[in-house]
């Protein structure tokens, strides 16, 4: 969802279009939104239905702060989950989106959607929130965070935010932290199970890397769009 | 050192915008002129025009308001214990009681608010912000009315909106007689239960008709309420202390 610039969502709805395909022969995917880490915040939904219209999927949203559950839900919000192609989760804070997911047993129901196929995405939180421990600088200073732990590895996202950066190289050669992958804005990391299969970019020159105790590696992403075409005069 | 919560039905700024009788109370609790008052709108997931309202409605009274958004310290990283005990109130908003409980866990700041409550910070909410004080609770986060732990700062289970919705006490009073729910107190939109450490000293209310009512296995027990801003001029320019002392008195004999 970044503005002006599709090329990430497009990559997600091209793999929700697949799993559709296999999962139900269907072509158009379902998309579900979880804002959780933002509060449920209204304008994001609205950004969500923007960029995944019902015109290129069937979009819906959970709301865990809202009576009514969100929009498109008409079961309880796990079995709603285990009904999609991708679950995208937006940013925000990491330590309440988990604590939240937590109380209403969401993370049981993720986990299980992982292992049933079904395609889990997010920026920021939305991302940390799926391994096993995470950099967040959403309370300031970098600190470690505990995540659902899906991909047995560390997380760090911004990283292009040089803080960010130096405290998940650090933490990690440090020991405090695992080793694991970091990306930077419009940097995605795609894993197939819990291996790393694919890395992918919406703008030209954004990094990902992998990071041990030894120092960071860089990773070679592909870049989503089409190079701009040199004119010849 | 007193402790105080005053646990709103419902009311305030958020749901009486026409009516700032127990915003205004609120203040008097504290017991600096211009006391510091924190608006924690967990529940509501931070929203924006609960935010806004708060703003609107405390910015230009004898006060130093001021709200922290969990939701948003990336963009405001600030230490959320000493934000809590350097304000002289704190008023929790409504919302999922279920969610707020979760989140203020997690950041650590159930610790913080009872630290803070020891200490003598006023606490104050409404719904959600009511009954999180309690032993137990009856909300509809998740749809039908259920029961809810909370902090336990106060014993016994707190109803909210008894007259705004009508569909929590029946679920109430059944709780508490199959004592699913410990005794406790139903209250009513724009109707306060005033507590000094863990006992009930005073009901208000901001408009007429509304009150309270003590609930127990054994039977039930109207609470009428004081109503704010027009009461006898002897107790509204008496300081609020002994007012609520004289009538604790009274209504004991």
């Amino acid at each position: 969802m970044e503005a002006g610039n599709p090329l990430l969502d497009d990559h997600v709805l091209s793999l929700g279009s697949a799993r559709a395909g296999w999962a139900r022969s269907e072509e158009r995917p379902r998309v579900c939104f979880v804002p959780t880490a933002s509060g449920d915040a209204d304008h994001y939904i609205v950004r969500f239905y923007r960029a995944f219209s019902s015109a290129v999927c069937e979009p819906s949203h959970v709301s865990l702060f809202r009576r009514d559950r969100g929009a498109g839900i008409d079961c309880d919000v796990a079995s709603h989950l285990l009904e999609q192609d991708v679950i995208y989760v937006g940013g925000g804070s990491v330590i309440s989106l988990l604590g939240v997911w937590r109380a209403h047993g969401l993370d049981d129901a993720l986990a299980e959607a992982w292992r049933r196929g079904i395609i889990l995405c997010g920026l920021s939180a939305g991302s940390l929130c799926w391994f096993s421990e995470a950099i967040s600088a959403f309370h300031g200073t970098p600190s470690r965070v505990e995540g659902l732990g899906l991909l047995p590895y560390s997380n760090c996202v911004h990283l292009n935010d040089e803080e960010r950066r130096t405290a998940f190289r650090r933490t990690i050669a440090d020991g405090e932290l695992g080793a694991g992958y970091g990306a930077e804005d419009g940097a995605a990391l795609h894993f197939v199970g819990t291996t790393l299969t694919d890395v992918v970019a919406s703008r030209q020159g954004a990094r990902a890397f992998r990071v041990d105790r030894h120092g960071e590696t860089p990773l070679a992403a592909r870049f989503l769009g089409t190079s701009p075409v040199a004119l010849v005069a | 050192m007193t402790r105080t919560i005053l646990a709103m039905g419902g009311g305030g700024f958020t749901m009486e915008s026409d009516n700032t009788a127990l915003d205004d109370y609120i203040l008097t609790l504290a017991d600096r002129r211009e006391p510091r008052i924190c608006f924690l709108p967990t529940a509501s997931g931070d929203t924006e025009r609960h935010i806004g309202r708060f703003h609107a409605a405390f910015g230009g009274r004898h006060c130093e308001a001021s709200h922290l958004s969990l939701f948003r310290l990336g963009a405001h990283p600030v230490s959320i214990r000493d934000t809590i005990l350097s304000q002289d109130i704190i008023y929790v908003g409504g919302g999922s009681m279920h969610n707020m409980l979760a989140i203020w866990r997690v950041h650590g700041l159930d610790r913080i608010l009872i630290e803070a409550w020891d200490r003598g910070v006023v606490l104050a909410g409404l719904s959600a912000g009511a009954m999180c004080w309690f032993e137990r609770g009856v909300t509809k986060s998740t749809g039908a009315p259920t029961e809810a732990t909370g902090l336990g700062l106060l014993p016994g289970s707190l109803s909210v909106h008894r007259d705004g919705e009508p569909e929590r006490l029946p679920f109430f009073r059944e709780a508490v007689a199959e004592g699913v729910l410990p005794g406790g107190w139903a209250v009513d939109d724009s109707a306060a239960l005033l507590f000094r450490d863990r006992d009930l000293v005073r009901v208000v209310a901001s408009k007429p008709g509304r009150g309270a009512a003590r609930i127990d296995r054994g039977g039930e027990q109207e609470l009428e309420a004081d109503l704010l801003g027009t009461g006898p001029a002897e107790l509204s320019s008496m300081p609020v202390d002994i007012a609520e002392y004289r009538l604790h008195r009274r209504a004991r004999g």
